[in-house]
């Protein structure tokens, strides 16, 4: 019965606790029914005192830290019975949505305000993890109506209100105003792909950069930025919850960005981040979201222009994506918690509150009302971001609504563009992938 | 075995089976008992809790169909485990694990070993040297894997400028998936070959030098002494570091997360459970299922090296 715990068990034990270290040791989940998506009915908060204190989960979008410690000290002298905890949640996207999901599978450390990206809110809302904000707009007289249309719809699912704008951003043609001077080019973002395929050599030529156009990094938003150059080709990632990413129109743009790397040897792709390899001095011009236009301004020491994305040779405009973030409340605390939350929401989103937040980071200001003309004065950049909202367009569904298609899109963006992959077999590939999470992880949470 | 005969008294000797585990329970041997539980029954616990029950939950999360972040799942039997290994994700996982291990392990060992020959040298500056070489054992993954992103990027990294220097183009380590890997490795093998260096230090320091000597004197040169001396009496420290660093290797995460957060090219079996589970797709049972596929590999390949390479260990 003594135990002889020679080398021999030790070893064997390490091997298997080794295994189990590996593994998670979160709450598990009732095998009770099929998943609930968010409750649509409208929640009534009469009658509700407002919590002590909230958490806010957040990424600080944009290098916001600063400008959201600011807007939050506001609040306090405004609230001054409600205490709000500027909480870092993550560094991007990803790493807030990691600790949001992992924390509603333990069920426990909620927060009362949390930043949602495009591509994860749908999902919070389908696993029934945030509530509609229709009751607490009532209550608190929040002005939806006063938010930028496009932006505020993006949130908009079963006539309810999932969540509201707040870091949202579109992609921007960055360019180095001394390079397009030094190779005789005007000082404008190009038309179309088309035009910068013939500025492109020049700009090469007489720049020093190594690169006259940098891809943004295909580990970051691959999907995202690459819309452009779908859409502009008449192509798409799907049509509706029809994938058809292997179209001619898709393998035609695609094809056109292998062959500007390797064919015409003009351009690159970033490994890191793009707006930095920009600021850098790597590369004439890049495409980047607004959100990175305060920073760039602030490191290039170059002049810095920025313009429309460019159109293809089928679609001239309307082929920018919105993008960024918005901010939701979680189903998985008290009503005191969701109405402190809201109360919250309601102030970071206010119209001086997003001017200030759009003068700190770039990103556009969500309400209609909202007094640019300080910030506009000191960076006037950020009104060509302003403009091209009219010319933005809804993402697909497949890059926005299915889990993982983002990971899977810079996938193949990278076979395509770092390995010379076949175009028409890597976006076949893809198809197939993006049809299987359609058909396993969403379809079935549709509603009919 | 005869020390314990002789010892035994003759009417314990001469009793039946019951009374000579009777007798085994009793004096010191029970009092030994219960002061071994008092001491690993808290550690016991603790591993139970937090190691075998998780474990077990994996399990069981691993029969079903279950959305990170929802509260309900169904009950899906092997499902799992069949789309995984019915997906053509199986092979690529399966083999990107087989490369990096084989790779890693090897690399550990054989350069490890090569740099405790020369630390084990009566030369000026050996401390040093072994300091340096442990360092970056001990270092943050996070931490050196930020660097070294920077020493690789292709666009203003370290290497990318000492090739432009040469009038060469720097790889896309970290676009291009089978470079990503290569990426990864040599960052893995520079960080845990401190590791496999100062155990084998440890172990060229045990050797016996008279027999050592002797063969010297039998006219062995320094590489067949190495060879045909040195090799099999420092088998039980390769046995010990064989199996240590393949399970370090079969659960590296850090490097792995920090250089190629999508995992592209370098999405081992322990990165892919994450990725499903965590990265994007939240297909938490199948997340479990690949990290029972993961605890299964590491518990036989941990059988068979007990069962089969131990015998080829020369223990003295």
């Amino acid at each position: 019965m003594v135990m002889n715990l020679d080398r021999r068990h030790f070893l064997g034990l390490a091997g298997a606790g080794a295994g189990a270290a590996a593994l998670a040791a979160c709450g598990g989940p009732s095998t009770g029914g099929t998943t609930p998506a968010s409750e649509a009915a409208e929640i009534d908060f009469s009658g509700v005192k407002p919590a002590a204190s909230i958490d806010f989960w957040t990424n600080h979008p944009g290098k916001s830290q600063d400008v959201e410690k600011s807007i939050i000290a506001k609040f306090h002298a405004k609230f001054p019975d409600i205490k709000v905890n500027l909480v870092t949640a993550g560094a991007n996207y990803e790493e807030i949505a990691q600790k949001f999901q992992t924390s509603q599978a333990a069920k426990e450390a909620l927060p009362g305000v949390v930043v949602l990206s495009d591509v994860w809110w749908f999902r919070y809302f389908s696993n029934g993890n945030i509530i509609p904000l229709d009751g607490l707009v009532k209550q608190l007289d929040i002005k939806v109506d006063d938010f930028q249309k496009s932006l505020v719809a993006d949130y908009q699912y079963d006539d309810k209100q999932w969540a509201l704008p707040y870091g949202r951003s579109t992609p921007l043609f960055y360019y180095n105003k001394d390079h397009f001077k030094a190779a005789g080019l005007p000082d404008r973002a190009p038309k179309t792909w088309q035009e910068f395929a013939e500025w492109a050599p020049k700009l090469k030529a007489s720049s020093g950069a190594q690169y006259a156009y940098i891809y943004p990094a295909l580990a970051g938003y691959a999907g995202w930025t690459l819309q452009n150059n779908l859409w502009g080709w008449g192509g798409s990632w799907s049509n509706e919850w029809t994938i058809n990413c292997d179209s001619a129109e898709s393998v035609e743009a695609l094809q056109w960005a292998q062959d500007s790397i390797y064919k015409d040897g003009w351009a690159g792709v970033s490994s890191k981040e793009a707006a930095d390899d920009f600021a850098a001095g790597i590369t004439s011009s890049t495409i980047s979201s607004t959100g990175s236009l305060l920073g760039v301004l602030k490191s290039a020491k170059f002049n810095v222009g920025v313009g429309f994305l460019p159109g293809g040779p089928k679609v001239e405009s309307g082929v920018c994506p919105t993008g960024g973030a918005g901010l939701g409340i979680p189903s998985g605390v008290s009503k005191e918690v969701q109405l402190a939350a809201g109360t919250f929401l309601k102030f970071m989103t206010e119209p001086e509150n997003t001017a200030e937040f759009s003068a700190a980071t770039g990103y556009m200001p969500t309400r209609t009302s909202a007094d640019m003309t300080s910030v506009l004065a000191k960076t006037p950049q950020i009104k060509t971001a302003m403009d091209q909202l009219a010319a933005t367009r809804v993402q697909d569904n497949a890059r926005v609504f299915l889990p993982g298609a983002d990971q899977e899109m810079a996938k193949a963006a990278a076979k395509i563009l770092t390995q010379q992959g076949d175009v028409k077999a890597t976006m076949t590939a893809l198809k197939s992938t993006l049809e299987g999470i359609y058909t396993k992880d969403v379809k079935p949470k549709l509603k009919s | 075995m005869t020390r314990q005969l002789t010892d035994r008294p003759p009417a314990v000797a001469e009793a039946g089976p019951a009374l000579r585990r009777r007798a085994r329970w009793s004096g010191r041997t029970r009092r030994d008992f219960f002061v071994f539980l008092a001491l690993a029954l808290p550690n016991l616990v603790l591993i139970g809790v937090f190691t075998y029950l998780p474990l077990l939950n994996n399990v069981y999360y691993s029969t079903l169909d279950w959305t990170l972040g929802s509260a309900s799942a169904t009950v899906v039997g092997l499902d799992n485990y069949v789309t995984f290994f019915t997906s053509a994700d199986a092979a690529k996982v399966l083999g990107t694990t087989a490369v990096f291990t084989l790779v890693t392990v090897g690399g550990s060992m054989v350069l490890g070993l090569l740099i405790a020959l020369a630390l084990n040298s009566k030369v000026r500056g050996t401390t040093f040297a072994r300091s340096a070489v442990f360092a970056p054992y001990v270092l943050s993954g996070v931490g050196v894997g930020l660097v070294w992103l920077f020493i690789f990027d292709p666009g203003y990294g370290v290497l990318a400028w000492v090739l432009r220097g040469l009038g060469q183009q720097s790889p896309q380590w970290i676009n291009d998936p089978q470079l990503s890997l290569v990426m990864v490795i040599i960052v893995y093998v520079w960080k845990n070959l401190g590791y496999c260096a100062v155990v084998y230090l440890a172990g060229l320091q045990s050797l016996p030098q008279d027999v050592m000597e002797a063969a010297s004197l039998d006219g062995a040169n320094g590489f067949r002494r190495f060879l045909s001396m040195s090799v099999p009496l420092l088998s039980p420290t390769t046995f010990f570091l064989l199996i240590t660093t393949m399970l370090s290797s079969l659960q590296a995460f850090d490097l792995i997360r920090i250089m190629t957060p999508l995992g592209n090219g370098t999405s081992t079996l322990i990165y892919e459970a994450y990725l499903q589970a965590f990265g994007a797709y939240n297909r938490a049972g199948y997340s479990a299922a690949i990290s029972v596929v993961l605890f299964a590999i590491l518990l036989i390949i941990t059988v068979l090296q007990l069962r089969f390479v131990e015998r080829k260990v020369h223990y003295s």
